[in-house]
């Protein structure tokens, strides 16, 4: 939590200045992945293993009327054919509700029950219904398409506005209108009288549409029995809480008899952060036939049943003074969260996104109403970035729609707003409390790199091609941690010349493992290779997992405390070992010294002297807040007024990140979210028809950003800013970069559309398309058609 | 099950197959190569990309028995027998071509049947080859890199 990390650098100047922090190293990930021996939990196929398959929903909303499984049960290689009726039975309770949040009544919440399989009622599309266990994954295929279950279909809805619409369908009689649970923030009357006495008032409808995370990797589920105990193999980023679930759910398990083991994660993005009914109905199999079951989910069920993201509907507005101070800022919000909500799509929606909706400006009231609405579609949850994705787009979309209506430069307007750095530590009002940030100067680089002022001679250029050339900007920050901000870490210095750490933090392709070694490198001062991290296995530790950016801020810190305890703890060992006073000895890269002698041991040697040929030691690290990463983008792109078509020419961004452990990952973190963030602006869409059908259930149907999309990033950090409130002054950066996207792609063609060529364009016409700005919705607004 | 008898990965193989197998199924099943990846059911995310007689094709649109008599090349065959890291190998991990690499091996073997076709190609060219691949980590930046770097690396070893 101090300056140990950085003194112990020093004297490791050899290996450190190599591979340590702020090096721009190899991944350690690297050679087994691009070998094909990474260990996906489907690489791993255990003598025995049957398969699982689901028979799922194919109304929104209905009632069973019956199932018929005989067929099913009477096909070759069947091994067990199960109803919710059976897990029932059997003791199998629901995933436990998500809770914490109130009715605008005051009652609590109460979401309809989450089962692994469906009794009775059917609330979207997708849903479980019967789980079929084979020999074959083509036999339990078969099988499945033999079960028959009638359904009696109910008027499905599906979209939020819809929802609460007076005569809409119930989707649980436990949410009147379809509103599960409402927050209110801010002081309406402050606001209300701000607005009345504002020099000027902008009002936008925004659209933040839902999202599919679409890791490449399905959910991937294997569940056997090892000595009595549950095993399971899953793809996740929080395997604790996986453990927690499973043991609550399955009849007699208490949280010893379950073990969670993870290998490779094929992505995360915060789909993987929760357990899923298939997971329970997988444990449930392997607990019955004693046999190894596994599950991988088809893209078309990871489309139907994995968590969505985003998908709120807002009606923002901002009162500003003749200068452009901000005086306030009203927001009323529909959350669609689906039917078997999630805890994180309720919280993400209703407190975590507000958290964040001043960003990096000094907005002095808020008045914000938001809804988290059931309709019959799948729950929404996490996907990167969660919540502050959402808000960070309506108050960038407000600040651009202002500058509009000001005819101000949307630079200085927001200049004009900005919390100044002797403002910290800066208390928003939301009561969130930020402690370092200079916003003012992120947007100055930004606009140097992006050559800000050189704009008009591009857009001059663009236009003698036939081109409409746009221009966006996104200042904001984030908040990480996911609420969770203590990791352990335990140090095993071993015989046989390795470091070995252990994290209950998850790996899932942001290279975190790269980053605990170089932070390890500089307290030992060994090479990277005798180096190993240990994650992913609940019976070697626990904690909350990887989400919310808090990884490296947590169990980084982490590492270093534990790595500088056991170098202290060794510094005995070896004063013993060498007959010699604790105070003169010295520790340099894996051997320590008796201070003015050439007498001295290594320090695997020292592990060698050890009982049990091991020294050991613990850390923990507790960051005192979450950090605030915060950046400034800029984007630039050409529509193409014939076609409606959407190039980015140009993007810049300037991210605090505080210090940076390895820059060639968070360089790939930044650009290679911004790209998920553009894809939201410009392709993605989950699109449910009316009655609640998955229109967008395959890659065909759901357009994921492909190589031919922008890939020209100037990316640079600012990494003078360090985080003040944990031990390694780093800031979270896994989200980003998809944050800021969003907004700056769609200011930057709204730009484009409101200007048109010399000027003649829609104006604030322009601001009412909405996303994701596919050549249509683009060709149609310049058309001035309806929007789509 | 049907005989089939194929060169995997330079080596003489013969196993058998069902009629309706398909080659990734095959692969990852019976012969246990995992590194071949299954990310979709559409042959959209190009995760399942293998060399058939040099040309990148998706194994989940491929029958196994189509690979009668012919030679296949997955990720486990792209490094020498000796360990050493194949050019579009090294340069994926220089490059910082992937993230959590589930989609890595269909990518590099899309690059490495361009490159034995195309040595130099244009970037345009790279992207055109990698059109039906999917990655969502690294936003394709350092994988265009990295099939160039490779391309130029192959090409001074060929020189």
């Amino acid at each position: 939590m101090n300056a140990p990390a950085d003194l112990a650098k020093s004297a490791n100047a050899g290996m450190a200045a190599r591979f340590g922090s702020g090096q721009a190293v190899r991944r350690v990930e690297d050679p087994a992945l691009v070998q094909g021996q990474g260990r996906y939990t489907d690489d791993v196929t255990p003598a025995g293993a049957v398969y699982m398959r689901f028979v799922r929903s194919t109304s929104a909303h209905g009632r069973i009327v019956s199932i018929d499984t005989a067929g099913a049960t009477a096909m070759p290689g069947v091994l067990g054919v199960y109803t919710g009726a059976d897990l029932e039975a059997a003791g199998v309770l629901p995933i436990p509700a998500a809770a914490g949040f109130k009715r605008a009544d005051g009652k609590p919440m109460s979401p309809p029950i989450k089962r692994a399989l469906a009794v009775d009622f059917l609330r979207f599309v997708g849903e479980a219904i019967v789980a079929v266990v084979a020999t074959t994954r083509d036999g339990a295929r078969a099988a499945a398409d033999a079960v028959v279950v009638e359904i009696d279909a109910l008027p499905a809805v599906s979209n939020a506005a819809d929802a609460v619409a007076p005569g809409a369908p119930q989707v649980s009689p436990e949410a009147p209108g379809n509103v599960l649970a409402e927050m209110r923030h801010g002081q309406p009357d402050v606001v209300a009288a701000a607005f009345a006495a504002a020099a000027h008032r902008v009002t936008l409808d925004l659209v933040n549409q839902r999202l599919a995370p679409s890791t490449i990797e399905p959910r991937s589920v294997l569940a056997y029995l090892d000595d009595g105990r549950l095993t399971m193999r899953l793809s996740t980023q929080m395997p604790t809480g996986q453990r927690a679930t499973l043991a609550h759910c399955l009849p007699g398990l208490s949280l010893e008899q379950v073990r969670v083991v993870v290998g490779d994660v094929g992505g995360g993005f915060g789909m993987k952060t929760g357990a899923y009914p298939e997971d329970v109905a997988v444990a449930f199999a392997a607990q019955q036939l004693k046999l190894p079951v596994k599950w991988q989910a088809d893209r078309l069920e990871d489309f139907l049943t994995a968590v969505h993201g985003r998908d709120l509907l807002s009606h923002a507005e901002m009162a500003l003074a003749a200068d452009g101070k901000v005086l306030a800022v009203r927001l009323r919000s529909l959350a669609n969260v689906g039917c078997y909500v999630t805890g994180a799509g309720v919280a993400i929606q209703l407190l975590i996104g507000p958290w964040v909706l001043t960003s990096v400006y000094d907005i002095p009231a808020i008045d914000l109403q938001i809804s988290a609405v059931l309709t019959n579609t799948a729950a929404t949850g996490a996907y990167r970035g969660a919540g502050r994705p959402e808000a960070i787009y309506v108050i960038e979309r407000l600040f651009d729609a202002a500058a509009r209506e000001m005819q101000m430069d949307a630079a200085e307007l927001r200049r004009r707003n900005m919390i100044r750095p002797d403002q910290m530590p800066y208390r928003n009002p939301m009561g969130q409390t930020y402690d370092s940030g200079q916003f003012a100067s992120l947007l100055a680089q930004c606009q140097t790199l992006a050559d800000y002022d050189g704009f008009d001679a591009r857009r001059a250029e663009s236009q003698a091609r036939g081109k409409l050339r746009g221009r966006g900007l996104a200042t904001f920050l984030e908040w990480t941690g996911g609420m969770a901000l203590e990791e352990q870490v335990q140090v095993r210095v071993t015989a046989d010349g390795f470091i070995e750490l252990t994290s209950a933090t998850m790996p899932m392709g942001q290279g975190i493992v790269t980053s605990y070694v170089q932070l390890a490198v500089d307290v030992f001062g060994v090479a990277p290779d005798r180096i190993r991290v240990l994650q992913g296995d609940t019976d070697r530790a626990n904690g909350f997992g990887s989400a919310g950016s808090r990884s490296l801020f947590t169990g980084g810190a982490a590492v270093a405390v534990a790595s500088n305890n056991t170098i202290a703890k060794a510094q005995d060992l070896a004063a013993e070992a060498l007959e010699a006073s604790v105070a003169d000895i010295e520790y340099r890269e894996g051997r320590f010294t008796v201070a003015g002698t050439d007498l001295g041991i290594g320090l695997f040697e020292l592990a060698q002297r050890q009982a049990g040929a091991v020294i050991t030691a613990d850390g923990e690290a507790k960051a005192s807040a979450p950090s605030w990463p915060n950046a400034a983008h800029c984007c630039e792109v050409e529509v193409d007024p014939a076609t409606g078509t959407v190039e980015i020419v140009a993007y810049a961004s300037v991210s605090d990140i505080g210090r940076v452990v390895s820059p060639v990952i968070v360089k790939g973190q930044v650009e290679g979210g911004a790209v998920q963030g553009i894809g939201q602006a410009l392709c993605e869409a989950v699109a449910y028809d009316a009655e609640g059908q998955l229109l967008s259930a395959s890659y065909m149907d759901y357009a994921l950003p492909r190589v031919d999309g922008f890939r020209g990033f100037k990316t640079a950090f600012d990494t003078s800013i360090p985080c003040l409130t944990n031990g390694l002054g780093v800031k979270g950066v896994g989200e980003l970069g998809t944050i800021g996207a969003t907004p700056a792609t769609v200011n930057a063609v709204v730009d484009a559309l409101a200007h048109g060529f010399d000027g003649s364009g829609l104006g604030r016409e322009a601001e009412k398309i909405h996303m994701p700005l596919t050549a249509e919705v683009v060709w149609r607004a310049l058309n001035r058609l309806p929007t789509l | 099950m049907s005989p089939i008898a194929f060169t995997l990965n330079g080596r003489a193989t013969a196993t058998a197959a069902e009629p309706n197998t398909l080659l990734i199924d095959l692969l990852r099943g019976t012969l246990g190569l995992t590194g071949t990846h299954q990310g979709c059911d559409t042959a959209q995310c190009g995760a399942c990309t293998v060399l058939l007689d040099g040309l990148a094709v998706k194994s989940c649109s491929v029958l196994a028995l189509q690979a009668q008599g012919r030679s296949v090349t997955t990720v486990e065959g792209l490094a020498k027998a000796d360990g050493t890291l194949h050019p579009v190998q090294e340069a994926f991990i220089a490059c910082h071509g992937l993230q959590c690499g589930f989609c890595t091996p269909g990518m590099m073997m899309a690059a490495t049947g361009l490159l034995q076709h195309n040595p130099r190609p244009t970037e345009a060219e790279v992207v055109d080859a990698l059109e039906g691949n999917l990655c969502r980590c690294t936003g394709y930046v350092n994988i265009v890199a990295a099939v160039q770097q490779a391309a130029t690396v192959m090409a001074k070893e060929a020189a």
